[in-house]
């Protein structure tokens, strides 16, 4: 039988950080994060993708001058960033938030420190949402630029809906990665998974006039649109609102429009939900196994 | 025969920890789907250095794994100092890990990958600093600190694993196959580095599929394969065990085949080969001391000039294999 040493192990003292949570441990994870982020190929593909609206309202001003402004900021702002390109960046980020590490098998590193399971998804959460927040911001600012500057529109106006865009739009993106987010720790296909729900809940479900719509975040992120900005330009015979037209929300037609959710709600509805998932995910982060090498990946 | 004779070094089933363990299994299985990682293992481990052996798929990183906490045994409980492992970070301050895998943040520096580890681990600033500057001078890559892993070769991308390991000061370290796949300089640095956390008093499990190695590390093993404990203890006390069982002794001698006549009626002898191009001879003895001890004897006897007497039964691998195909 194995012989043992004299020396007595004392069990593990007091005079180390007892608790697993430590300021400084957590800020270094979320700076790693960061770094990480930076030195992938993630943000110049988003900055290609989240440049299209700019590119393109500049394409249309240049060739189409009777567009109203309104309309292209509707359509790129708020059809194309919302609807396409928010999705895609909230999926490419944060599918690869703890995925990417087990892939690569740094996550050991990770795991091997005394930061609990559900904190390490937390704060990279927190990273993540702070590095799509950024790029949504910055492109929305470049998105109105391209539309509105060297016009003759009032620029106080614009900067306000530009705000109110960013932060409509920063809101959406929360909610986007907290569900990625979770849904990258129940399914190793994440991408696919990840488009699929881009293309039938927020593509197809949410333009379908039924209670489905609200299990979508476009359409909360619609209704909040349509509830602080008007979207109503003069047109050849008359005036149109261009959200009640696409997105089925015109009170003429809809009597009970009133009845759905406020502003108020929506906000809350979808913070309430990115509460939940980022919850879920923390939870289900802290129960969970991250195989690095084992007999299933020999 | 054979299980009998492994309860004699194996340890008792049941786990009684005392104030010298530093890792326990009880009654540990894990499984993969299917697939069976540890089977049932029960053990503990003391201080000091211990070899973890076993051939590719024996089950070692599923062990270590197991050890700090990265995997949820299917079955059983494991505990390090005391104290579960599962889903106990504050544990891991006073655990370092060397993995397997040759994984990095690749843009990172040297410098930058331990002092993150470091921060990680939670120490200050300036204690981050302290203890990246000393673990990367302990392990020798001072010099290279400032360049960044992906340039790194294996020798360099080892040692910078063993600093991460190393940097919060931990009290039992886990290194999985430290020494694969580097030179042999670095070998020899990164086992004069293992000796010397012994000697600091670190516990140190090691792994390794490479036998003499870990027997150069420490003579305390640990065998498994397909995830069973095979054997555990003293190289010696293993080496012991093969002594029941039949023990292979190579003499190199002229004459070969007038001594084999000679020891064939000595009645330890259990067979006896001549080996090619009759250089010598393989006996087969159920007694290898009392064997070894009538050699001189045989000798003086009738003047046979045996040059050279080893067994390859002497070294781990032997040991290994031994009980392997049992």
């Amino acid at each position: 039988m194995t012989t043992a040493s004299p020396t007595q192990i004392a069990p593990p003292s007091a005079n180390r950080p007892a608790a697993g949570l430590s300021l400084s441990s957590l800020w270094t994870l979320y700076t790693l994060t960061l770094r990480q982020h930076q030195h992938g190929k993630r943000w110049m593909i988003m900055a290609i993708l989240m440049l299209l609206p700019a590119g393109l309202a500049i394409l249309v001003r240049g060739t189409a001058h009777d567009v109203p402004r309104i309309a292209q900021e509707f359509v790129f702002a708020f059809m194309f960033i919302p609807q396409a390109l928010l999705p895609l960046a909230a999926l490419i980020y944060a599918s690869g938030m703890i995925q990417d590490e087990q892939e690569e098998q740094t996550i050991t590193y990770l795991l091997m420190r005394p930061i609990p399971k559900w904190a390490i998804y937390v704060v990279k959460l927190l990273a993540t949402l702070t590095v799509t927040i950024f790029l949504t911001v910055i492109f929305t600012a470049l998105t109105y630029a391209a539309i509105y500057l060297g016009t003759d529109s009032n620029m106080s106006d614009v900067l306000l809906r530009c705000f109110k865009a960013c932060l409509l739009h920063s809101l959406a993106v929360t909610a986007y990665c907290c569900l990625f987010g979770l849904l990258s720790l129940i399914t190793k296909r994440i991408l696919i998974v990840g488009i699929l729900y881009i293309a039938i809940f927020e593509g197809l479900f949410a333009n379908l006039a039924f209670g489905i719509r609200l299990i979508t975040v476009i359409y909360y992120a619609r209704l909040i649109a349509y509830h602080t900005l008007p979207f109503i330009a003069t047109i050849p015979g008359g005036t149109e609102n261009f959200a009640a037209d696409a997105w089925q929300l015109d009170i003429a037609t809809d009597p009970t429009l009133d009845t759905y959710p406020h502003m108020g709600t929506c906000i809350m509805v979808l913070v309430i939900a990115s509460i939940i998932c980022t919850a879920l995910a923390a939870y289900l982060c802290s129960r969970r196994e991250f195989h690095v090498k084992t007999p299933e990946k020999a | 025969m054979y299980s009998e004779s492994l309860d004699q070094i194996s340890g008792p089933a049941e786990v009684k920890p005392d104030e010298t363990t530093i890792v326990a299994f009880h009654d540990v299985s894990k499984w993969y789907g299917n697939v069976i990682g540890l089977n049932k293992l029960t053990i503990r481990i003391p201080t000091g250095v211990t070899g973890l052996l076993g051939p590719n798929g024996a089950g070692k990183s599923t062990f270590l794994q197991l050890a700090t906490g990265q995997l949820y045994p299917s079955q059983g409980t494991v505990e390090v100092l005391g104290q579960s492992v599962w889903n106990n970070p504050s544990l891991n301050h006073f655990i370092g890990l060397c993995p397997e895998q040759d994984a990095f943040y690749e843009w990172m520096t040297g410098w930058d990958f331990v002092h993150t580890c470091a921060r990680l681990s939670g120490l200050g600033r300036a204690d981050a600093r302290d203890a990246t500057a000393r673990t990367i001078e302990s392990v020798g890559m001072t010099k290279h600190k400032d360049r960044a892993i992906r340039g790194y070769s294996k020798g360099m991308r080892q040692r910078t694993k063993m600093a991460q390991a190393l940097v919060h000061s931990p009290r039992v370290l886990f290194l999985d196959e430290p020494m694969t796949g580097t030179d042999p300089v670095a070998r020899r640095d990164l086992m004069d580095i293992i000796q010397r956390m012994g000697d600091e008093g670190k516990s140190v499990v090691v792994s390794s599929h490479v036998l003499h190695e870990v027997q150069s590390l420490t003579p305390n093993i640990i065998l498994l394969n397909h995830g069973r404990l095979l054997a555990e203890g003293k190289v010696r006390q293993i080496r012991d065990l093969i002594d029941k069982h039949p023990h292979h002794i190579v003499l190199v001698c002229d004459g070969c085949r007038k001594l084999a006549g000679r020891l064939v009626s000595w009645s330890d002898v259990e067979g006896i080969r001549v080996l090619d191009g009759d250089r010598g001879l393989t006996v087969e003895t159920h007694a290898p001391d009392a064997f070894y001890s009538r050699l001189p004897e045989l000798s003086l006897e009738d003047g046979t000039a045996i040059k050279e007497v080893y067994s390859d039964d002497d070294n781990l691998e032997a040991v290994f294999k031994y009980l392997v195909n049992k």
